[in-house]
């Protein structure tokens, strides 16, 4: 029989997530294995610009609402003053990886000590569904009506594809929270990264990818199959910088 | 009297004896001497040192020890001022404490290299989005740059607000002798975070931007009234008082030490905070004085905006303003002169 | 009060000149500001700064009207020989610098030798420190024991105490020009 899972005490408040959106499961494995390593009450939070900006609404913890991409500076600023403290950012694909990219990949090159989440939909969420950097090809968004075209755009970023070949990071990782397996295995990952912070190691990253039915105009289940055939053909699954010091 | 020390240098080693423990930032001439000397400083007292990837990213890191209630502060100049903005009104939306040294150059877009004073309306109205009034102090020598960092560490904690040492490319480069500050311990305010959300925080959609507002100009009339700051010569009896602030106001003051001697009814307010604007200073001047100059290196003129506003406020009489506006460097103290003679013939017309 | 300005190549030793006069005036407890230029002229090239003393407060520290000009190079003298207040002293590298005394009739001036008065004592990075004794006894505000206690405390607090023999000869000949 199913066991109900205890609500971490810091994410207990109610979220305002579309229906089958992944980011309330993210947030929820997230402190889940904070409480599990007994640091849910010594962390603080850098939160992005767009859907994760509503994680600020459901954290009971020290947190600051970044600017849009900032995350990875001001966690750093958190976590030089802070070093006994666990530092995490937790944002979406636009804000890590287009108006951010700056930041988040400066942190991963200095190996910053901090732990980054960042969710991706591959599309902007909050603004209503425009092209991202994660957008697949031939994507529809409201940005790229005929579909994306990477030769005049870019082809989708992969991050932790590019920290973990160029830089000397801790940890980096892709999961994805659409089924139960998958879910698990994306614990698995968030705490191998938490767990490199804690112990020192360095930058860790995890990528989540989670579907957004309401900008993608599918049903929940829609946005699962469309993970599992589409998304995970330009973003693999899987560690891709695993931890040294085990 | 302390020993010959360079402006920025001084000015890295009073923050760290003030207790400041974050510093980040970015490399930018006139200011780069601050970060420099941080670099090796700041380690040896166990703080904080990030050579930061751009100026944005050196704010934000300033938001992050500023968040924790460590001092934290930056430096740049010019266009690196510029970038820093959506951090500045993000730190004062956020009621963080910190301290932005902007040591100005002169010039649009890239600007110059040249000393200046051409940043006085973006720093006293805030540069970024919205509607704040960061405290900006103006120092117009090595000690007084040292002694008002200490009080816009004080300030930016009393009031929770981002303090501004609006210093100049020139004081930044110069040497003279200053008495530098004994260490204070360095300490976390309780409104820091410390991981164990101690200091509870609205929720950023439960927030009510009319409450807010109310309490900002609320906080901001108390500014207002009690740190009003400036320095005055001969005003009592003046037939012309000029107003002019960091080394421009200086050699003002030179200017007009001058100018008495040769018989001149002349005297200065000096500000020393350009927000809050010594209002108070105008009470105490000569009810028929004539009018009021004000002294600065920038093109346009910016503080003479502040100067006309308090005059209307002061005076019922419609007293004249004059501008001279000496675009950058440090004016010649003949030169205020000279011009100051113009106005007083009539050859400058008044600009309010 | 007095304002010197010390011009020449970067790497001709004019801010270290400059300093120097500062230190002196500092230690023998009078004000003093010390300011370089600025600009574009801090990118190679050209280098100046301008050094005020005295017993009163110094307003403006910037370049105004010299009293002494130590011209190291021919552009820094056709650059700053107009500024000189009248009746100031101009002080020459006379082993570099051609001049016209005529551009100026209302000054003094002097020609050292420096770079070889330099090379004669095995201390070819000297020539700015024989122009600051130059300077120093031209204003005659200091004693010789004075200028040079006050050089060797400033090299010492910079760490560079180690050439203070060479330096302290150096010193001494450009006192003994004048």
């Amino acid at each position: 029989m199913a066991k109900a899972r205890k609500i971490p005490e810091i994410a207990k408040k109610p979220s305002s997530f579309c229906p089958g959106c992944g980011h309330g499961i993210a947030i929820r494995l997230i402190t889940e294995c904070l409480e599990e390593m007994g640091q849910d009450t010594n962390v603080m939070f850098g939160i992005g610009v767009g859907c994760s900006s509503l994680l600020g609404g459901v954290l009971e913890t020290d947190r600051l609402h970044c600017l849009h991409g900032r995350a990875g500076a001001v966690c750093t600023g958190m976590k030089r003053v802070s070093p006994n403290q666990m530092v995490v950012s937790y944002q979406g694909d636009g804000d890590a990886y287009s108006i951010g990219i700056g930041e988040t990949t400066s942190a991963a090159y200095r190996n910053e000590n901090i732990s980054v989440f960042v969710v991706n939909n591959t599309n902007y969420g909050m603004t209503g569904g425009q092209m991202s950097n994660t957008t697949l090809p031939g994507q529809k968004t409201t940005t790229s009506v005929l579909g994306r075209d990477c030769a005049i755009t870019g082809s989708p970023i992969k991050f932790p594809e590019l920290v973990s070949d160029q830089f000397n990071v801790a940890y980096a990782a892709r999961g994805a929270v659409t089924t139960p397996a998958e879910i698990n295995k994306t614990k698995k990952y968030i705490k191998e990264a938490l767990t490199a912070q804690l112990n020192g190691e360095g930058y860790s990253v995890v990528e989540i990818l989670s579907a957004c039915p309401t900008n993608w105009g599918m049903t929940p289940l829609q946005s699962v199959e469309h993970i599992h055939t589409k998304v995970v053909e330009h973003f693999p699954l899987g560690e891709y910088k695993t931890r040294e010091a085990k | 009297m302390g020993e010959m020390i360079k402006g920025n240098h001084a000015i890295a080693e009073a923050a760290v004896r003030f207790g400041a423990r974050l510093y980040a930032g970015y490399p930018i001439t006139p200011s780069t001497e601050i970060m420099e000397y941080i670099s090796w400083r700041m380690p040896e007292v166990g703080g904080a040192f990030v050579q930061a990837e751009s100026e944005i990213a050196g704010i934000n890191m300033v938001i992050g020890g500023a968040a924790c209630g460590v001092r934290s502060f930056t430096a740049s100049s010019g266009p690196g001022i510029s970038l820093k903005q959506e951090g500045i009104t993000q730190l004062y939306d956020e009621e963080l404490a910190a301290v932005i040294i902007n040591v100005v150059r002169y010039g649009n877009g890239i600007g110059t290299l040249y000393s200046a004073q051409c940043d006085y309306l973006r720093e006293t109205r805030g540069g970024g989005n919205g509607d704040y009034r960061p405290i900006v102090l103006c120092p117009s020598s090595i000690q007084e740059a040292v002694d008002l960092l200490g009080v816009a560490f004080d300030l930016s904690e009393k009031y929770r607000t981002v303090a501004v040492l609006m210093t100049e490319g020139a004081l930044g480069q110069m040497m003279e002798p200053c008495d530098l500050p004994e260490f204070i311990e360095p300490k976390r305010y309780p409104w820091g975070f410390d991981g164990k959300y101690s200091y509870k925080k609205v929720g950023i959609f439960e927030r009510d931007s009319m409450k807010e507002a109310v309490a900002m100009n609320e906080k901001n009339a108390v500014i207002k009234e009690n740190e009003q700051r400036w320095a005055d010569v001969d005003v009592e009896d003046a037939d012309y008082v000029f107003v002019s602030f960091g080394l421009p106001g200086r050699s003002t003051e030179g200017a007009v030490e001058e100018l008495r001697k040769a018989g001149h009814k002349v005297g200065i307010i000096r500000p020393i905070t350009a927000w809050p604007f010594p209002e108070k200073a105008f009470e105490k001047v000569n009810p028929n004085v004539k009018g009021f100059i004000s002294v600065e290196a920038n093109a346009t003129g910016q503080m003479v905006e502040d100067v006309a506003l308090t005059v209307k406020k002061k005076f019922s009489d419609n007293k004249p303003v004059y501008s001279l506006a000496y675009v950058y460097g440090i004016p010649e103290m003949e030169k205020i002169q000279k011009d100051y003679e113009k106005i007083a013939a009539g050859e400058i017309k008044e600009v309010f | 009060m007095k304002e010197i300005v010390f011009a020449g190549f970067g790497g001709q030793g004019v801010l270290t000149s400059g300093l120097i006069v500062s230190e002196i005036a500092v230690s023998n407890g009078m004000n003093a500001t010390w300011i370089p230029s600025y600009g574009s002229a801090m990118r190679g090239g050209t280098a100046n700064c301008t050094v005020k003393f005295g017993n009163g407060r110094i307003f403006n520290p910037a370049q105004e009207k010299p009293d002494v000009l130590l011209a190291m190079n021919t552009p820094s003298f056709n650059k700053f020989i107009d500024t000189v207040a009248p009746n100031g002293t101009v002080i020459v590298n006379s082993d570099m610098v051609e001049y016209d005394p005529k551009v100026r009739e209302d000054v003094k001036y002097v020609d050292v030798p420096c770079q070889t008065l330099a090379k004669e004592i095995n201390h070819s990075k000297g020539a700015n420190i024989i122009m600051t004794g130059v300077i120093l006894k031209s204003i005659g505000e200091f004693t010789d024991q004075q200028a040079i206690d006050g050089m060797n405390a400033m090299f010492d607090k910079k760490g560079k105490g180690k050439f203070k023999e060479m330096n302290t000869k150096a010193l001494k000949i450009g006192l003994t020009q004048i």
